[in-house]
């Protein structure tokens, strides 16, 4: 299945509009209990929300194209269940929703998901993509990095701040002594960290936008998996709390806090 | 962690994705901003402004008209929920959205001009103009059908003398929707804060809705221009539909009363320890917490149904009569129930119980009393009505 390019729209004046594009991904409410069964995790009966970087992202996105102008296209990964997260996306504004898909793919691993995203957003004619730091499923922190690398673009990770320029952006990035203002020229992927700004809610007419809204699905050319998962397993149970009663029992509890927890 | 609703028999599942999006948006919003104040604004006194303006930014004021006059045009289960999450923080904020949305937008979309409905609307609908409604007088509450208050045409001009009693968002309104008599006929007339001759003091010493405004209104030769009459309605029917629409809103919003209560009262039965063992392990405590599951239930799919039947236009009004007081029962009674298992903890502020019992106390007396639901729904079944001896 092959997909067409829809490239720039252009404004009066001729100059090109900045595409941004945000990646969004459905994972499960980080509330939510994981259980295992068998030797894969059972996400049945989770609740499924956007990645909570992935709503900083969204949020500079909007806020770049506040600043600057331009549209706003949200991507997502995965079948049509993921859908829901593209809906808020539009819910709080952005222009386009994509979901890049294939009913011949079933999980991607992360070079598959990685090419796949890239393809899409070349064709698209996106000139900077926005992203969280790390997805809260996996923590695995690498579909920014490894969107950028195969783009050939421009890339700044974890950034705790964000101003915007007329070719690129100013990122404030953690760095070893401190943090580091960046320059990035554009094309470029952002991966942000929470907390620089503060993701704006949906109301009932952005709702009702959504509603309206049409998923456009995508598909794309992916290399064939070089890893499989080969079973789950929960983290290991913490250890039992334990309990102090009465004043007598205040230098036990000095003692464990100084030498088994470190922290006086 | 955050709040999460007790759906027993998975509602959810019956619901539309936008509305369950416009649920979660106010029910984010309420647990963000108005159950950390709401304690405060109970003790002051008072409606937090910015509550209004948050409510105009969601777009949830008038949120079932069209969107032609800057409202979403949802469905009325949408409106529900929004009812539902807003009375979860406190009657007295799903009362200023009822009386905004169904009391005052609701008659001039349904009965006034074009150009009133033009406006008015989007300015009520983004919360840049507050709005209340005045139909109950110190002297008639039940029978708002025999009211004083008056107009009677001058020139250009209608006067209006009188007064209004119990009067949610009086003071603060800019706009109200004013039932009066004109030539012995019930109409509904637009009063603006401004307009000579009208005043809005308002109502101190309540020990219910706190956090609302309360108010009389004082019509003394009061002049307004005569295009602020709402050409398409006369009688009780102008008053009466549209406290359909806000006691249908409230047959949603005690679930939501009710809901924080069982919430309340299941956490702490779970942690408060009595002869070695949580209380919520003792029988007589699960039966308590089974009742309120079980009435919560019935109030919601009775809700639901009734909010489908609002969507498709299949309702008739005892049906609302009886969800309206069904559900603000089950809640007041699942507020003392709550109080009852929180023991003396119940009686604080820092539980919600004992504000949400007082302020059920409101609820189910205005929007008819419950005596009076049961005499609309009497009358249905035997044809007879009781609210008068002369039959
Ligand atoms: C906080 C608050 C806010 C309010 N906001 C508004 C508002 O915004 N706009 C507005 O117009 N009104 C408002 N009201 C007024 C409310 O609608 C009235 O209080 C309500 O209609 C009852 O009228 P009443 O208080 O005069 O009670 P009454 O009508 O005097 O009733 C007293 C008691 O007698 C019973 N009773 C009355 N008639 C009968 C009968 N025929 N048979 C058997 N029993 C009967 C009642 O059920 C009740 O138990 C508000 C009230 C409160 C408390």
């Amino acid at each position: 299945m092959g997909f067409q390019s829809k490239g720039c729209t252009l404004r009066g004046t001729g100059d090109k509009m900045t595409e941004i594009a945000v990646l969004v991904k459905r994972v499960p409410d980080t509330n939510a209990q994981i259980l295992v069964s068998g030797d894969r995790v059972d996400l049945s009966a989770v609740k499924w929300v956007m990645s909570p970087y992935d709503e900083f992202a969204l949020e500079a996105a909007m806020l770049h194209k506040e600043a600057k102008g331009g549209n706003v296209t949200a991507i997502t990964l995965g079948n049509a269940d993921c859908d829901k997260v593209l809906k808020d996306a539009k819910a709080v504004g952005v222009d386009r929703i994509i979901r890049v898909w294939d009913d011949s793919w079933s999980e991607l691993d992360s070079n598959q998901a990685q090419s796949a995203l890239a393809n899409v957003i070349r064709d698209l004619g996106i000139n900077i993509v926005y992203c969280g730091k790390s997805a809260a499923d996996t923590g695995a922190g690498s579909t920014g990095p490894g969107v950028a690398e195969r783009l050939g673009w421009a890339s700044a990770s974890n950034i705790i701040g964000l101003e915007f320029e007329d070719t690129g952006v100013e990122a404030m990035v953690p760095a070893a002594t401190g943090n580091a203002r960046t320059g990035v020229s554009l094309p470029a992927v952002i991966s942000c960290d929470k907390g620089f700004c503060k993701p704006r809610k949906p109301n009932v007419k952005g709702i009702m936008m959504a509603k309206r809204a049409q998923v456009e699905v995508m598909s794309s050319d992916i290399p064939s998996s070089s890893v499989n998962i080969i079973s789950h397993s929960p983290p290991p149970k913490k250890a039992p709390g334990q309990t102090f009663e009465g004043a007598s029992e205040v230098p036990r509890v000095v003692a464990a806090l100084r030498n088994d927890a470190n922290v006086i | 962690m955050a709040y999460e609703g007790l759906d027993f028999y998975d509602i959810e599942s019956q619901l539309s994705e936008e509305e369950v999006m416009v649920r979660d948006m106010v029910r984010d919003w309420v647990d963000e901003e108005v159950i950390p104040n709401i304690e405060e604004a109970c003790r002051d006194g008072r409606f937090p402004e910015e509550w209004g303006k948050a409510l105009g930014e969601m777009g949830v004021l008038g949120m079932t008209i069209d969107e032609k006059y800057g409202c979403a045009g949802m469905s009325y289960v949408a409106y529900g929920l929004v009812c539902q999450e807003l009375e979860r923080g406190d009657s007295g904020l799903r009362s200023f959205a009822s009386v905004q949305g169904s009391l005052a937008m609701f008659p001039i979309s349904a009965f006034g001009s074009e150009e009133q409905k033009m406006h008015y609307l989007p300015q009520m609908a983004s919360g840049e103009w507050i709005g209340c409604f005045g139909l109950t007088e110190p002297d008639y509450g039940s029978n708002p059908g025999d009211m004083i208050t008056r107009a009677v045409e001058d020139g250009d001009e209608y006067v209006l003398n009188g007064a209004k009693m119990w009067i949610t968002n009086g003071t603060v309104a800019d706009v109200a929707i004013v039932w009066a008599k004109l030539d012995g006929v019930i109409r509904g007339f637009i009063v603006e804060k401004d307009d000579v001759g009208f005043s809005a003091p308002e109502m101190t010493g309540k020990h219910s809705l706190k956090a609302s405004v309360t108010s009389e209104l004082v019509f003394q030769d009061c002049r307004i221009p005569k295009d602020r009459i709402l050409p398409n309605v006369k009688g009780l029917k102008g008053p009466f539909s549209c406290l359909n629409n806000a006691r249908y809103g409230i047959s949603w919003g005690a679930i939501g009363s009710a809901q924080a209560c069982f919430h309340s009262a299941k956490e702490y039965a779970l942690s408060r320890i009595q002869f070695e063992h949580p209380i919520a392990s003792y029988q007589l405590v699960q039966n308590k917490l089974a009742w309120m599951l079980r009435e919560i239930t019935k109030g919601q799919l009775l809700a639901l149904h009734l909010g489908r039947k609002k969507d498709d236009g299949s309702w008739f009004p005892e049906q609302i009569s009886l969800a309206k007081m069904n559900n603000v029962d089950m809640a007041l009674e699942i507020a003392r129930m709550a109080r009852d298992i929180h023991g003396a903890n119940g009686i604080l502020d820092e539980y919600p119980i004992m504000r949400h019992m007082a302020n059920l106390e409101s609820v189910k007396t205005y929007e008819g009393t419950h005596d009076i639901h049961n005499l609309i729904i009497g009358r249905w079944i035997t044809g007879i009505q009781a609210f008068t001896r002369t039959v």
